[in-house]
């Protein structure tokens, strides 16, 4: 992100920078062992503490009503050392997303207000699929007292350790989807252990059935597609924001070592080839900044076109994050494979991030869609 | 150098336009042009001369370099074919009983507890024969020829790729003591193998080069002198003391040979590198720590210590005793014996490599024809077809790319000899215990040593050396990043299923990145491609020097 004026945008930065440095870096490799290790709990704690996860939520709901570069802002620092973090920040964000775009900001304050703690505030949502491509939906079943929801939800993001969530459903004999929320400790609702997964480890999903469990309608009835679509386009720049964070780290850790190892007599980036290397990540890098700096520019001035830059320059950030992260292990050799250093970590999460709100080739042919 | 250019047409006459300025990179000479213009006349057969031919094939790339597979349809024994289709059954049944069942568990168990080693595994492959197949039977193994090594290594690779390493690194241990041509240590450590079969006690072989300060240096000769070896071995009365640290080292923690590169002058290793075989147990050699991996998690990559590790002589594989005679001289043979390393390991990699690519395509197809979107099988959609198609095109080249370069060591390198037809069928259809009565004893005879060190290292042409070499790191370089690619686009097609682990991509592809690091980054074979292949006819051109920068 290229940080523009505004001084508290720059506060934001500053913070997020210093919190990642300094507070998450130095357990990046300890947490990342989950579920085989404890959660991070007091980590995210600080987080929360923080603001980093109410940038976006207006102030008439206890947030900061910030603008995307806000979040954009959080998510990239953050995930410069751990997008795991970046990852749950994200998933709850969209819930609220969904919740704005449906209008429902009665339950949107239920879920918020109360809120003391991170584990109350965070809500569980499939983020790596889009509901349009999911075969098999929940199916809600309307009854006297409301919705009872039933069937399974694969890979809930945050589905293990939230209270809430907010699930895609068909209602039966229907083709539109709706979203509903539904609380994670009702009876029959059963939770997978968490998922063993590419990347963020720290930020888990569980494969979740519900049997006939009470469910709120958010907005209207077969809405879910409009809300999903504003919620993914707007949220999809702070997912290109997690990849170009993750590209930031994985050039700086790389140039680090290239400057200090020594191989053939010499440091390794005094090697034309490794020179070469660095350079087309630091070429890459600056473009995803640029990129993503000027895809918040177009929301934030509400430009006609602003979905269309939004989701362009997701698909492209994050397919240049996974060939920059790919790049940042090779300059580094063997240790560049091993979980001493954060490179691994880097190239997992950029690839496991790509699939934020569905399958790649479907987003391109959407994206082609929606400008032809 | 005269040339003839000829267009023929297809009414089977042809219309010379003649020869123009034509320069030759070789020697760097302009050739006179001969100028027809146009003329027409009947085709009667393309007039060729022997000298031209000769000539014409001789030009870059040679022909020899690149119709390996074609020179070895001809002069490969024809059982190998044979052995081939057997050796690729015998992989498939290994693969559907043992492998496919256990992988992912042992990876999430090996994620739980990185110190946990796979012993259970490795009985399985050695019940199964799997660490003696390859194993001449003239030394007491199975004497399946190593060509068809690959073709285990890829199938099982396809379902796990640190279990196939886990026997891919054994014959990378052996392919590295055969390179020395000390027959006696070969027959020693190959019946040591055979022998962990019967009793039900693994013996299996690790190759320890990579030092913490000396990766791509303890690899390549010409940066040898330059770099910061440290592992140094001491000249004593009966042997050598070592002292120092290898890391990285594959299946280092359940190997019971170690061959191992140290040197006797760490300023000038390049001329001093002494190859050892250390057994685990031996006294002042010990096990540090164990390398927490991105994937590949069930091969252990260890960390082997050395401290005043006293090696007897007859433990000795190599060292300038063995090399100072030898026509090229002790740099060149260092070098050579590098590239046989090189150029057999290297294609094993690339069949990990092939095998990724298979596995993450085949992972993609069976989702891709079981999942509907928008209404249609995956399968269906046109765009999934295609890449599909591009990754059926990635799997099958790098299996091209594979065979070519196990056939350049078939013909060239590590196992020309063991494919000659006479040697071939006499190890075929003899018995092993006819054999072992009758040859046996050879193996201990120095004069054995002599004479194969003879035959491999100083009857070898540098250009053989060079292409061995070289398409060990063409293969590398293209299978490996076949593989990773693969697994990035069946990723793409599985959305979430493809990150997660019990739907496999997402494990093939923490897997495959090993490939594209060991054996020598990408990177480095990149340049050694260009070393091997391309530079030979180009003598201003350097290799790893201060003009590369
Ligand atoms: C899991 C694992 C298993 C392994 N198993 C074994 C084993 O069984 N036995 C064994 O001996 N080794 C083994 N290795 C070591 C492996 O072969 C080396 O890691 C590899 O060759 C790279 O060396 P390095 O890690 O020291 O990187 P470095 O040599 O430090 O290289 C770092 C970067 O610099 C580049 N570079 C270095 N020098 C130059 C140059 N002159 N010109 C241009 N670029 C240059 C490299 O391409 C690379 O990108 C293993 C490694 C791993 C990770």
């Amino acid at each position: 992100m290229m940080i523009s004026v505004s001084n508290e945008l720059k506060m934001i930065d500053k913070a997020a920078f210093e919190y990642s440095r300094k507070i998450l870096a130095p357990e990046r490799e300890e947490n990342d062992k989950f579920p085989y290790g404890p959660f991070f709990d007091h980590l995210i704690e600080k987080a929360y503490d923080l603001d980093f996860f109410h940038s976006l939520l207006p102030e008439s709901l206890g947030g900061i009503g910030q603008s995307i570069s806000a979040i954009c802002t959080i998510l990239e620092n953050i995930s410069r050392e751990d997008s795991s973090l970046g990852g749950i920040i994200l998933t709850t964000t969209a819930t609220h997303e969904i919740l704005l775009a449906a209008d429902a900001q009665g339950l949107l304050k239920q879920l918020t207000e109360n809120a003391d703690t991170f584990k109350k505030f965070m809500v569980a949502y499939p983020l790596f699929s889009n509901p349009s491509e999911t075969n098999h939906l929940c199916i809600a079943e309307k009854n006297k007292n409301g919705y009872s929801l039933s069937g399974a939800q694969e890979f809930l993001v945050l589905g293990g350790i939230s209270d809430h969530a907010i699930i895609p459903t068909k209602m039966k004999g229907e083709a539109e989807y709706s979203f509903f929320l539904v609380n994670l400790n009702d009876a029959g609702v059963e939770k997978s252990e968490p998922i063993q997964s590419l990347g963020l480890h720290s930020c888990p999903a569980a494969d979740v059935s519900f049997a006939k469990v009470k469910g709120k309608l958010i907005g209207k009835q077969g809405d879910g597609e409009t809300y999903f679509e504003a919620m993914a386009s707007r949220l999809s720049i702070a997912a290109a924001a997690m990849a170009c964070g993750i590209m930031k780290g994985s050039f700086k850790e790389a140039a680090d070592y290239c400057k200090k190892r020594v191989q053939g007599g010499r440091k390794i980036i005094d090697w034309s080839e490794v020179k070469m290397t660095l350079a087309q990540m630091a070429i890459n890098l600056k473009t995803a900044e640029m990129v993503v700096s000027s895809a918040c520019q177009a929301m934030e001035n509400n430009e006609p076109d602003w979905q269309q830059c939004a989701k362009a320059a997701a698909i492209h950030v994050h397919e240049m994050a996974c060939n920059l992260t790919n790049d940042g292990i090779q300059v580094m050799g063997g240790v560049g494979y091993m979980k001493d250093f954060g490179q691994e970590k880097r190239f997992r999460d950029a690839k496991h991030i790509q699939a934020v709100f569905g399958l790649t080739p479907m987003k391109k042919l959407r994206y082609l869609e929606s400008i032809v | 150098m005269q040339g003839v250019v000829v267009f023929q047409s297809q009414d089977n006459t042809c219309n010379i336009e003649g020869l123009k300025n034509h320069y030759n990179a070789a020697d760097g000479a302009y050739i006179d042009a001969i100028c027809f213009d146009n003329i027409n006349f009947k085709y009667e057969g393309i007039m060729i001369s022997r000298a031209q031919i000769k000539s014409l094939i001789k030009r870059e790339p040679g022909f020899e370099d690149i119709t390996c597979s074609l020179r070895a349809t001809v002069k490969q024994p024809k059982g190998i074919l044979k052995e081939s289709k057997k050796v690729m059954a015998i992989a498939r049944k290994f693969t559907d009983e043992v492998v496919r069942p256990m992988s992912l568990e042992l990876d999430k168990k090996m994620h739980e507890d990185p110190e946990y080693l796979p012993w259970e595994y490795i009985q399985k492959v050695n019940e199964w024969g799997l660490y003696t197949m390859f194993i001449p039977k003239i030394f007491g193994g199975q004497g399946y020829s190593l060509s068809c090594l690959f073709y285990l290594l890829e199938e099982i690779g396809t379902a796990c790729l640190a279990m196939s390493n886990l026997i891919g690194v054994h014959y990378l241990g052996y392919a590295s003591l055969i390179s020395s041509w000390n027959m006696k240590m070969i027959d020693k450590i190959s019946r040591d193998v055979a022998r962990g079969e019967k009793t039900g006690e693994p013996c299996i072989i690790s190759l320890a080069i990579t030092e913490p300060n000396a990766g791509t240096d303890s690899q390549n000769i010409e940066l040898m002198d330059t770099g910061n070896l440290a592992c140094h071995a001491q000249k004593t009365d009966n042997g050598y003391i070592i002292n120092g640290t290898k890391i990285f080292i594959s299946s280092g923690h359940l190997s019971t040979w170690h061959i191992v590169h140290a040197y006797t002058d760490l300023k000038k290793g390049s001329e001093n590198t002494i190859m050892f075989a250390v057994k685990t147990g031996s006294e002042g050699f010990s096990f540090g720590r164990k390398e927490k991996k991105m994937g590949q998690k069930a091969c252990v990559a260890s960390e082997l210590i050395f401290n005043n590790c006293f090696v007897p002589d007859e433990n000795v594989c190599i060292d300038n005793r063995g090399l100072r005679n030898r026509s090229k001289g002790i740099w060149h043979s260092n070098e050579q014996i590098l590239a046989y390393i090189w150029g057999a390991s290297r294609i094993g990699v690339s069949s990990f490599g092939a095998g990724a690519a298979r596995g993450a395509y085949e992972t993609a197809l069976k989702f891709a024809s079981e999942t509907e979107i928008n209404g249609q099988l995956l399968i269906n959609h046109e765009w999934c077809q295609c890449m599909l198609a591009d990754m059926y095109i990635n799997a099958a080249s790098a299996r091209i790319a594979y065979t070519e370069g196990n056939y350049a060591n078939g013909l060239y390198g590590l196992w020309k000899i063991l494919n000659l037809k006479p040697l071939y069928y006499l190890m075929k259809y003899t018995h092993v215990k006819f054999l072992d009565k009758f040859y046996m004893w050879l193996w201990n005879k120095p004069v054995m040593t002599l004479i194969f060190r003879k035959l491999c290292l100083d009857f070898q042409k540098d250009a053989e050396t060079a292409r061995v070499d070289g398409w060990g790191s063409l293969a590398k370089v293209l299978c490996t990043d076949a593989g990773v690619k693969n697994c990035m686009m069946a990723i793409e097609i599985m959305g979430q299923a493809g990150i997660r682990h019990d739907r496999r991509a997402e494990k093939i592809l923490r897997d495959a990145k090993l490939l594209q690091i060991y054996e020598g980054t990408n990177q480095i074979n990149r340049i050694n491609v260009f070393k091997r292949l391309i530079a030979p006819p180009y003598p201003q051109t350097e290799i790893f020097t201060a003009g590369n920068i």
